[in-house]
């Protein structure tokens, strides 16, 4: 039994390579099928994502195709001169796949180390190779020890728990940590970056309904509010949408601070002690930092959420080693039981020729003692039976032990030579 | 059966508590797959084995609750442990039992230095009694799930102040729901305790016009401290209502919260080792309570 890969990740295959070898769904089908054709016999997935392109096949065969000509087939089925691939994409065999596979799964090979997304990404490819009949009994065990280990790696780790874009760290962890719903709240807009769509993409998702956008220019704030789905504001109403507001999200590309201390305190008689929370996604910033010292109001800077974003990232390094063992015992633990299914046509001829033994002797048995009756002959079958079970023991226990820690080719030899097995 | 409910002990459901506490405070420490089910295991035996000694002493010692300080400070506990063990299953990621177990502890602890002797009881004074245990039953609860709610407001305001993210297995309630706890928390001890302590002078009035038992002189400690306890949580709440309207409302509403406990906390104190004539029998000088158990 062979497994082997080879493929290339955003680690080393540029951006623009990337493009060209990333494959749509009908484009993996159509390459799952062409490489069942190419090579009968091979069990395949093909896993592609934004980040990666990867080939794992597996097959019953001693020798795996060589890597140059896997190289070569997924060349071919994106019109790319294989030349460009080669040094690129990185061909493994057998544990080293499974180890990359797992990890690849646990999202510990990610850009995003601990990323969750990576987890269905592997669960279709493994569904779309099933689809096709592309994959086997081989792929199937090792794409089932790599969702097992990802799940392992979620529930016993913190590696994808903390978050780690800004707009997500701002609404999960501050805004939410003032707010206990946001369908009552109202969110004002000033500006649109691009980080301000994300982060509202965030209230929305929590329940933000209520949505004010400002900008300098009106048509611009009605452009904006209309793709948004919120409502145009006027920006000479700054200090009474800001009285009216809950949270802000800032992203101006203005030079100086939008909102200064004196326009606040306009804003603040009018809010009644009702908490704010800002969000200045902005550089530089649009909040006069001194806002923040005011009683109820809560801001944060593109630094301050940048920092907890840092912290959030040690945080999933710190998780890393645990990750690791995990997918080091499952990998070990897959490859023992691959190993140990290798042995498994020397254990059935093992037992067959003990059966086989046996049963003569008992029919000689049986033909010299023809009185016995059916419970004695029941009872002798049996005796006969635990005798030979016993026997073979101690044979595969070791060869259950053996196969832990790689292929028991020795142990496998001299039960042949021993009991004369045929290759 | 009988005899395994009448062996469980108040150290039982101590420990169990204190176990369930003590894996609450892991969650600071390490993460664990198994610690959820095992502080819920913990929790759910220790209010079982608590409700099956509150059951046992009613049935075969007639304590009923409320009926002496001892089975007071049980049933309190009790509902806190309850209140916990429900808030634990809903709110998973929430360390509450932090904050809510200590103050369970707190008052077994005070509940094992106090009285088991029944308060003194007459036909005529029973409705009025009950109503008086229940409401200073009621404002206890009611100050301690308020200074929970507040303990966990200044925690979780501080984070958001030094802008930090929140930390693994410490993550605090929103800001809007503590501060709407802590308030509602505060405005009910303020009613339920000044009902406790006006129908306490109703029973005691009744006591001494109708002369069926010996009545609490105004002056008793407990008539006192319980009247600066009322006289407390009143100012509180109107304190706390009067600036909901400010930028540093809920701020103020939570420490208020919190020095509401102590005193409380004080005046549980000042039951336990101060004389008093307040559920003594007829019988008996005025004695220091505590020692009366002993």
């Amino acid at each position: 039994m062979t497994i082997a890969f080879v493929g290339g990740t955003h680690r080393t295959v540029p951006l623009l390579l990337r493009e060209r070898l990333a494959f749509s769904a009908e484009q993996a089908a159509e390459a799952l099928r062409r490489f069942r054709s190419r090579f009968p016999g091979r069990e395949v997935v093909l896993l592609s994502t934004c980040n990666r392109v990867e080939l794992y096949t597996a097959g019953e065969s001693q020798s795996p195709p060589p890597a140059d000509q896997l190289v070569s087939f997924l060349a071919e089925c994106r019109g790319i001169d294989a030349g460009l691939l080669e040094p690129v994409l990185t061909p493994q065999q057998d544990e080293d796949v499974v180890r990359h596979l797992l990890s690849v799964a646990s999202g510990l090979d990610s850009m995003v180390l601990g990323e969750p997304q990576i987890v269905s990404q592997v669960k279709q490819a493994w569904a779309l190779a099933r689809q096709n009949d592309a994959c086997g009994p081989l792929t199937g065990e090792m794409f089932e020890a790599a969702l097992r280990t990802a799940k392992r790696v979620a529930t016993e780790t913190g590696l994808g728990r903390e978050r780690l874009s800004i707009p997500s760290v701002a609404v999960a962890d501050f805004a939410r940590g003032v707010f206990e719903r946001f369908d009552d709240k109202r969110v004002l807009l000033i500006g649109a970056g691009k980080m301000a769509r994300e982060t509202l993409r965030y209230l929305r998702e929590a329940g933000a309904r209520d949505i004010i956008v400002i900008n300098r220019t009106a048509e611009r704030a009605d452009q904006l509010a209309k793709s948004l789905g919120g409502r145009p504001g006027r920006f000479d109403d700054l200090a009474a949408e800001l009285a009216a507001a809950d949270l802000v999200v800032s992203t101006t590309g203005a030079p100086e601070p939008v909102v200064t201390p004196t326009v606040f305190a306009r804003a603040e008689a009018d809010r009644q002690g009702r908490p704010l929370v800002v969000l200045d996604l902005a550089v530089p910033r649009d909040f006069d930092p001194r806002i923040g010292d005011r009683p109820g109001v809560w801001l944060y800077s593109i630094d301050d959420l940048g920092s907890a974003c840092d912290a959030n990232r040690r945080s999933r390094q710190r998780e890393m080693p645990a990750a690791v063992a995990i997918v080091e015992e499952e990998t070990r633990r897959f490859m023992g039981d691959l190993h140990h299914r290798s042995t498994a046509p020397v254990i059935e001829q093992l037992r067959a020729g003990w059966s086989e033994t046996g049963e003569a002797e008992l029919d000689r048995l049986f033909r010299r003692l023809p009185n016995l009756d059916d419970t004695a002959r029941l009872e002798i079958r049996q005796a006969f039976d635990r005798y030979a079970a016993k026997m073979l023991h101690p044979p595969l226990a070791s060869l259950r032990n053996e196969s832990h820690s790689g292929p028991p080719h020795g142990l496998l030899d001299a039960l042949r030579r021993l009991f004369d097995l045929k290759e | 059966m009988i005899e395994f409910v009448s062996g469980i002990s108040v150290v039982c459901f101590a420990a169990s508590y204190l176990v369930a506490l003590a894996c609450e405070a892991s969650r600071l420490l390490f993460r664990s797959g198994v610690r959820g089910a095992a502080m819920i295991a913990f929790a759910a035996a220790g209010l079982f084995a608590h409700t099956l000694f509150l059951l046992w002493r009613a049935a075969n010692e007639h304590a009923v609750p409320l009926s002496s300080a001892f089975d007071w400070y049980l049933l309190v506990a009790w509902l806190l442990a309850g209140g916990y063990l429900w808030l634990t299953i809903s709110n998973p990621k929430t360390p509450v039992g932090l904050f809510m177990l200590p103050l369970v502890l707190g008052l077994i602890g005070a509940a094992h230095l106090s009285s088991r002797e029944p308060f003194p009881q007459s036909p005529a004074t029973q409705v009025w009694g009950a109503i008086h245990g229940i409401f200073n039953l009621a404002a206890s609860v009611a100050v301690a799930i308020g200074a929970i709610s507040a303990a966990m407001w200044l925690i979780q305001a501080a984070r958001l102040a030094r802008k930090q993210a929140p930390t693994q297995g410490f993550r605090m309630p929103s800001l809007e729901k503590l501060t709407a706890t802590t308030s509602r928390s505060l405005g009910l001890a303020a009613w339920t305790a000044s009902a406790g302590f006006i129908s306490g002078l109703v029973l005691n009035a009744v006591n001494r016009r109708q002369g069926l038992l010996e009545t609490v002189p105004w002056d008793d400690p407990v008539v006192l401290r319980m009247a600066a306890l009322v006289a407390w949580l009143v100012a509180a709440a109107l304190v706390s209502r009067s600036i909901a309207r400010r930028p540093n409302a809920a701020r103020v509403t939570a420490w208020l919260s919190l020095v509401s406990l102590g005193v409380l906390t004080f005046s549980i104190l000042w039951g336990l080792f101060g004389a008093t004539r307040h559920g003594v029998p007829p019988s008996r000088p005025a004695a220091i309570v505590g020692e009366a158990s002993q």
